[in-house]
């Protein structure tokens, strides 16, 4: 009797482990991560990447805006891979899947207006991580499992690919439709979203000037006429806040850091100061004697902090701003694209977009302060001239990107303007791109091994080849 | 024809004869130490088939003729044979087997069997061997010990620090191939809270929460075909833990008392040098008033340290009474020595073991106390163990196993820029670190050498007192601390059934409980924003289990079977909490404290798994064994459509040496096994979900963000695999003085759950898949011997070896390599990988570049040396590993000593590294082959010496190079193949000498033993392959799977004490 007991619990048992292979749904569920996502503030996260295409060393010592004033390796191109994974994995992925989300909720705005600006921001990213690299996964990135191993597109491609877009986007808006919600860049502005679509379009259009001009400048047109950004008050910026997380990178440096690092490079003091710019008490702080002296690019070893003119202090406040895509940029290219007879009017339309431009410049940096604007204006190394038209433009679009790095770079290296050189003892060139993550000959060989062997103009995987609009 | 029929007569005969006179012979075998009665043992009778085992009182009864033999044979006693004779009444005492304790071993479940009968090597060391010196982390007391373990320690000076184990090399393509701990069948956590990159605090692994006093022996299970019965948790072996039990017998009672006190002293320092003080250039800064001054830089490529009057960073300071005054520019020889302090170690453990007829209890209290060797860091340590049985009727018996641990600690932060621990990386060779133990000026000014003055006001403004990299190290000491604590309780309440003689049925509630609290406290002042992090973590596991032991004999057949059923519940919390923007009032340390909003984050994980399993062993004559275990588990946190799986495993043994019956061969077996055990992965790895994003918010708007996360999950994720096959022989000769165990084990790790890495432009960093296949290929060899045995002097001797080689067969279609680890330095980046096609864990770094004919470093125009990326270095793990130990008696005395040893295996060190590039290693300012200082001027002879080939010319080349340029710039910059080191080393471990009062002495006292010894450990270095300073055996930091870097590493703490041990 008492063995049949055992043996009946033993069975019991057993059925009771065994039979369970079935467990309660809630105990697999994440309770610590949300399952569903909103479009917008998946937008509102690919935003917060914005600032770092200009809040970082790198891109403001290539075009020698700034200076080194300790370890100065950096502004002497010893860095030469750049990840740009991030890029992807980051805001790239977040647009993608509201770009390819089947349940973006129309609570947070037209569903069309939320998948144009995540259109728009996809292209933003694209534009600059390929003026960097080059060469890029596009057609066969961000397809997750899908695809282990994205192939490199041509730049070529890539640019055909931002401008489609750009053109889906600024066909989709329905301005009237109403606002997206989450969005800090433009407040969910469809009107604002619209012009810097089109003011993008209308600046990658103009990269081509060298690569395929006809191109560029059918695109350029197309973007002009859709409407581009045409106030200070649509400046695409990235207002940083009074709080440690969202706080102006320079001011993390500076200030909390306590880096005196970066001083302005005696390069950009001196295209502002001998014609009293009024935006050098922006640009730069004075020295200790009470000048503004610019540090030498580049030099090979560290300098007494107080003899130069540091980052300006207005630059590096807790919730300074970040000026990504302006309305000068915009009249600048204009301008140029004037000079190029890309859109009528020659000279003297160049002319009025310059001085125009170069007036909104000093209003953005100088709290509409225009002050010492006409006399600055009335130095004839300044005032434009048709001979050195393009000169004169590059140059002050070059002062007016100041700590738009990235930008400013592409433009020199498309322009050879303003005249830059490497540091005199270094024996090596200003870098024409960025090479890639060293990671991806590991993860993803035979497609880098092919991106590089393709590149437009040869080279290798450093910092010396060239990109494709980047025509020698 | 006529053989025939007089045989079958003969037989005929003969069975009659026995049939005739067999009689029912009966009696009780009990044990000759406490004359228990001891269940299950065989009584057979020898030459027939007959046999029967003892029931629960020991009782058995069998059928013999008087004149035949009955073989009476238990596990862990000395067999008995005994001819029946005219009673029938035969009781039977058997002696415990002494001679060889380790023919019981503890296997898979808690299951004691002989040894004989294993097909796997499970090598077992006694509690004695692990109190030695009285470590505190009872995994670091294994090292050495056991062939085919190899422990990578930590500094003393982190007290209690991680201790990891690796078995069998690396069978993980993520390296997180760590063993399953189980405490008297109780499996508990060894989760490590410290952080992977080896900086910050290491809080150690959880796993020293057992008090090694407490511990009777440990035996791991090294193979899957040992540790196959633990199913999903068995892939990397288990570490089993027996603890000390009270016995049931006569009413007796043991008290136990034992102290041990001990010194700590910090060692090993790397040698730097005393000429050049601080600066990148040999000129000295001046003052506008024309005084010579030093600045706040970390480096020490400056002028030569000849009494120069300078201004030091204290006398930029209006609060000190040196203001504005000139002092000596000397070198402070000692300055990196002076931060560490002797520390101490003190520990108390009282334990009373008690019993009577049927019921036995144990009671012990550990209590231990570190003063670190760092300023103001400590360990309190309490552990708290109760055991005990009751036999409740003859046939139930209830008991119950109850830990309860706790400890707190305060201690340094570790790796680059910790608590002092930078100071060989960047430092000024001219700073008393005497001068800095006065970190704060009665006004609250901190002191701090990093910060640069202002020179026109020659003084440290207090907006200018902020350092830049470096902190006053007394500043983080004292100010900045790691606070963390853990109460812990584990253990379980069983009772067990003995249905029948041969069958018992235990049931067992088993539970591991604990709370761990961890905060941070930045203080105003120092090179980071003033704030606060605490944590809160919380763990429980459960495991419910019912188990069914079968024994039983028929004749020569032995049978032990177990059947049984567990189900696991873990439940895993935390609340972390963080100011942010730093906090609203100086050093309020408190989340309401914070500036801006703080950051919290609160999380949870729970994980089912239902199990059941069963095992067979058969034996034959004693002789012939064969084992087959089964395993089934089901595990929540796989796919629900297919989350159960199988683990079978197969093994047998065969013991030769009574049939070879040759004299010096005492003992002889071979084994074979094979097993496939797994491992699955931690929840939430199959669902699809987002993240949370910072918050952007201001007057106008609030705006929470999402994104997608960086990893990509998968719904279609199986458990991994590993196939295992082992087989190896035992031998043992000269009764027992000399014995050989030889194994050899090949183990495939199949489809590991893997975060993949992946081209980040998928949009994603890793996927989780099934991925990959490593093999382990090894030998592992024990020798033993006992050279002399007499009264008064004997020596008996051990030594581990074992060799593992690695290799990576596949990884995933597309993808030949993974990364498992790196560290960017000064954007250089160093990888640890795994590569198919090369053994695990190689690292892919910066290296020289070299001629291709002649191999010799190719230079640069300026004739320095050129270098490439992506350059492999090979694996950092082991070529082989062992230990070797040696105890002696001589008249009262016992004298023991453990080396451990490591061949080959790599490390990057980060320490080396930054020491010559801050121009603080000896070599920087050593004396090149003109005998000039390599810092002098080229041109006047100095410069250091470099010969290679020229990349301009072809041709060889010698030249001298600026050496700031070279050790700076280039080497300490970019060359990583310079900073690698070869991990190999020869260690004295453990040294200890014992006095035993002689029983004569004792009878005066009231003790019945009393044993005194002098102990050392870690006394000594005999031989390291990488240079002074750096500690390859110390090379756990923090939580990271493989040790492979060593940033700031502490210093080598050797401890010196003494132990008395007191018996009542």
């Amino acid at each position: 009797m008492k063995r049949i007991h055992t043996l009946t619990g033993l069975l019991a048992m057993g059925l009771f482990f065994s039979s369970c292979s079935k467990f309660n749904d809630d105990i697999n569920t994440n309770p610590n991560k949300p399952t569903v996502a909103s479009g917008t503030k998946l937008i509102a996260n690919a935003e917060f990447y914005l600032q770092d295409m200009s809040s970082n060393a790198y891109g403001n010592l290539y075009p020698q805006y700034l200076s080194n004033t300790t370890f100065t390796e950096d502004a002497r191109y010893s860095t030469v891979y750049f990840n740009y994974y991030t890029w992807y994995t980051g805001p790239m992925m977040n647009l993608e899947t509201v770009i390819n989300s089947g349940s973006l909720d129309i609570k947070e705005g037209p569903i069309v207006n939320q998948i144009a600006v995540a259109k728009i921001l996809k292209a933003y990213f694209l534009w600059h991580v390929t003026d960097r690299w080059g060469n890029l996964p596009f057609s066969q990135a961000l397809k997750g499992k899908d695809l282990v191993n994205p192939v490199y597109d041509k730049q070529q491609d890539i640019y055909t690919g931002i401008f489609k877009l750009l053109d889906e986007a600024n066909a989709s808006i329905v301005v009237a439709g109403g606002n997206i919600k989450n969005d800090f860049m433009y407040n969910g502005d469809m009107t604002s979203w619209k012009k810097f679509g089109n003011t993008i379009h209308m600046l990658a259009a103009l990269r081509l000037s060298k690569v395929d001009p006809q191109l560029g400048k059918t695109e350029f047109n197309k973007a002009l006429a859709a409407g581009v950004i045409d106030n200070n008050n649509l400046n695409f910026t990235y207002r940083n806040l009074s709080d440690a997380v969202n706080q102006n990178y320079w001011y993390n440096s500076f200030s909390i850091l306590k880096r005196k690092w970066y001083a302005v490079s005696k390069t950009l003091v001196d295209r502002m100061k001998p014609f009293n710019d009024p935006r050098l008490a922006i640009y730069a702080d004075k020295n200790l004697a009470g000048n503004y002296v610019g540090l030498d690019y580049g030099l090979n070893s560290s300098v007494v902090v107080d003899n130069y003119s540091l980052l300006g202090a207005a630059i590096r406040q807790q919730n300074s701003p970040v000026y990504l895509v302006t309305y000068a940029q915009a009249l600048f290219a204009q301008a140029e694209a004037a000079k190029i007879t890309w859109i009528p009017g020659g000279d003297a339309t160049a002319q009025s977009n310059y001085d125009l431009a170069i007036e909104q410049s000093i209003r953005q940096w100088n709290n509409n302060d225009v002050s010492g604007l006409a006399a600055f204006k009335a130095n004839p190394e300044i005032a434009y001239d048709a001979t050195n038209g393009l000169a004169k433009i590059a140059t002050q679009r070059w002062v007016h990107l100041f700590m738009n790095g990235y930008e400013s770079w592409a433009e020199w290296r498309r322009t050879g303007l303003p005249v830059l050189n490497p540091p005199a003892d270094l024996g090596k060139p200003i870098p024409r791109r960025e090479a890639y993550p060293t990671l991806e000959r590991s993860v993803n060989t035979a497609n880098y091994n092919a991106a590089v062997a393709a590149f437009p103009y040869g080279g290798a995987d450093d910092l010396n080849a060239r990109v494709w609009w980047d025509k020698p | 024809m006529k053989k025939t029929i007089t045989l079958l007569i003969l037989l005929l005969i003969s069975t009659l004869t026995l049939w005739a006179q067999e009689k029912t012979i009966s009696g009780k075998i009990t044990s000759t130490e406490d004359g228990l009665p001891i269940p299950g043992v065989s009584v057979t009778v020898k030459g027939t088939n007959k046999g029967t085992s003892t029931d629960g009182n020991g009782s058995y009864s069998i059928q013999a003729a008087p004149g035949a033999v009955l073989w009476i044979r238990s596990i862990g006693f000395q067999p008995k044979e005994i001819t029946v004779g005219s009673g029938a009444v035969i009781n039977v005492s058997l002696s415990p087997d002494s001679q060889n304790l380790n023919e019981i071993v503890v296997t898979a479940l808690g299951i004691k069997r002989s040894e004989k009968s294993l097909g796997y090597s499970a090598q077992q060391v006694k509690g004695d061997d692990l109190t030695l010196t009285k470590q505190q982390n009872v995994l670091g007391t294994l090292a050495g010990k056991i062939a085919g373990v190899q422990v990578v320690g930590s500094s003393g000076a982190s007290m209690g620090g991680t201790q990891k184990i690796k078995i069998r090399g690396a069978n993980s393509l993520t390296g997180k191939d760590q063993p399953l701990m189980v405490v008297d069948g109780t499996p508990i956590s060894n989760q490590n809270f410290s952080n992977s990159t080896s900086n910050g605090a290491d809080y150690g692994n959880v796993g020293q929460d057992i008090n090694p006093d407490d511990i009777e022996s440990v035996s791991v299970l090294k193979g899957p075909a040992a540790s196959a019965l633990y199913g999903l948790r068995g892939q990397y072996g288990v570490i089993m833990i027996t603890t000390k039990k009270g016995k049931k017998g006569p009413k007796e009672l043991t008290v136990q008392l034992s102290s041990a006190f001990a010194i700590e002293k910090t060692g090993n320092f790397m040698p730097l040098q005393n000429i050049y003080g601080v600066g990148n250039a040999q000129t000295f800064l001046t003052l506008p008033n024309g005084q010579k001054y030093l600045d706040g830089n970390d480096e020490s490529w400056g002028p030569k340290m000849d009494g120069t009057p300078v201004r030091m960073y204290y006398s930029f300071y209006k609060q000190d009474p040196r203001y504005g005054q000139l002092t000596p520019f000397v070198p402070q020889p000692d300055n990196i020595k002076n931060l560490y302090q002797t520390g101490y170690n003190l520990n108390n453990n009282i334990s009373v073991a008690g019993g009577n007829e049927n019921s036995a209890l144990r009671f012990s209290y550990n209590n231990g106390y570190i003063g670190g060797v760092l300023p103001n860091t400590w360990l309190k340590r309490n552990n708290l163990a109760v055991n005990g049985s009751l036999d409740l009727t003859k046939k139930l018996s209830v008991g119950a196993n109850i830990n309860y641990a706790n400890n707190s600690a305060q201690r340094p932060t570790e790796g680059y820029q910790g608590s002092g621990t930078g100071s060989v990386q960047w430092f000024q060779r001219n700073i008393d670190m005497n001068e800095l133990r006065n970190y704060k000026y009665p006004d609250g000014t901190i002191k701090n050498w990093n910060v640069n003055p202002d020179k026109t006001l020659a003084t440290i403004t207090p907006d200018g007192n902020k350092p830049s990299d470096w902190n006053n190290p007394f500043f983080d000491l004292y100010e900045n601390l790691n606070k963390d604590s853990r109460d812990r309780f584990f253990g379980d309440v069983n009772i067990s059934y003995q249905v029948l003689p041969e069958l018992k049925l235990s049931a067992f509630a088993r539970s591991d409980r604990f709370t761990q609290n961890i905060s941070h406290q930045e203080a105003l002042g120092g090179r980071n924003l003033d704030g606060y992090w605490v944590g809160k973590y919380q763990n429980t596991e459960n495991n419910y289990e019912f188990l069914g032991q079968f024994n039983k004999t028929w004749g020569e057949l032995s049978l032990n079977g177990n059947f049984g059923a567990n189900l696991l519940t873990q439940n895993y919390s935390y609340l972390r909490q963080e100011t942010q923007g730093g906090l609203s009032s100086p050093a309020f340390y408190n989340i309401e404290g914070s500036v801006d909003r703080p950051l919290v984050t609160s999380y949870l994980r729970r994980k089912e798994v239902r199990s059941m399993y069963a095992t067979a062993s058969f034996g034959y004559k004693d002789t012939y064994f064969l084992e087959g275990t089964i395993r089934n588990d089901n595990s929540s946190a796989l796919p629900k459509n297919n989350n159960s799986y199988w683990y079978p495993s197969v093994s047998g043994s065969f013991v030769f040496n009574e049939l070879l019956k040759w004299e010096p061969l005492s003992y002889g077996k071979v084994r074979l096994g094979y097993a496939i055990a797994g491992s699955d992965l931690s929840p939430y790895q199959t669902g699809y979900y987002y993240e949370i994003g910072n918050t952007y918010k201001n007057d106008l708007v609030n705006i929470n963000t999402q994104y997608v996360p960086d990893q990509l999950n998968n719904p279609a994720i199986k458990p991994s695999f590993a196939h295992s096959m082992e087989a190896g022989i035992d031998l043992r000769f000269l009764k027992n003085r000399v014995g050989l165990e030889f194994t050899y084990y090949n183990q495939e790790n199949q489809n590991e759950i893997i975060p993949l890495t992946v081209p980040g432009a998928t949009g994603y960093s890793s996927f989780i898949v099934n991925a990959g296949k490593i093999q382990n290929k090894g030998i592992e060899v024990t020798l033993t011997g006992k050279p002399v045995v007499s009264k008064f002097f004997s020596w008996d001797a051990t030594l581990n070896f074992s060799r593992n080689r690695s290799m990576i067969k596949e990884l995933y279609p597309d993808v030949n390599t993974y990364r498992l680890d790196y560290n960017t330095y000064s954007k250089v980046d160093i990888f640890l990988n795994a590569e198919v096609g090369k053994p695990f864990g190689n690292l892919v770094g910066q290296a020289y570049q070299r001629d291709a004919a002649t191999g010799k470093i190719l230079l640069d125009k300026n004739n320095l040396p050129m270098y490439e990326a992506n350059h492999d270095f090979g694996t950092v793990l082991p070529k082989f590993t062992g230990g070797f130990v040696n105890n002696f008696h001589i008249g009262s005395f016992d004298l023991s000593a453990m080396i451990d040893f490591q061949s080959g295996g790599k490390f990057f060190s980060w320490t080396k590294m930054l020491a010559v590039k801050s121009g603080q290693a000896a070599e920087t300012a050593a004396l090149n082959d003109k005998g000039f200082n390599v810092r002098d001027a080229v041109a006047n002879g100095g410069g250091v010496k470099v010969s290679g080939i020229s990349s301009v010319t072809g041709q060889e080349v010698t030249a001298y190079v600026e050496a700031r340029n070279y050790y700076r710039n280039l080497l300490g910059t970019q060359v990583y193949e310079e900073w690698l080191m070869d991990a190999s080393y020869v260690k004295l471990r453990e040294i200890s000498l014992g006095y035993n009062l002689s029983q004569k002495t004792l009878k005066k006292l009231p003790f019945r033993s009393a044993k005194i010894a002098l102990v050392a450990r870690n006394p000594l270095m005999i031989w390291q392959k990488a240079p002074k300073g750096l500690d390859p055996s110390d090379l756990s930091a923090g939580s990271a799977s493989i040790s492979w870097i060593e940033k700031g590493q502490l210093p080598t703490v050797r401890s010196y004490g003494i132990n008395l041990n007191l018996t009542f």
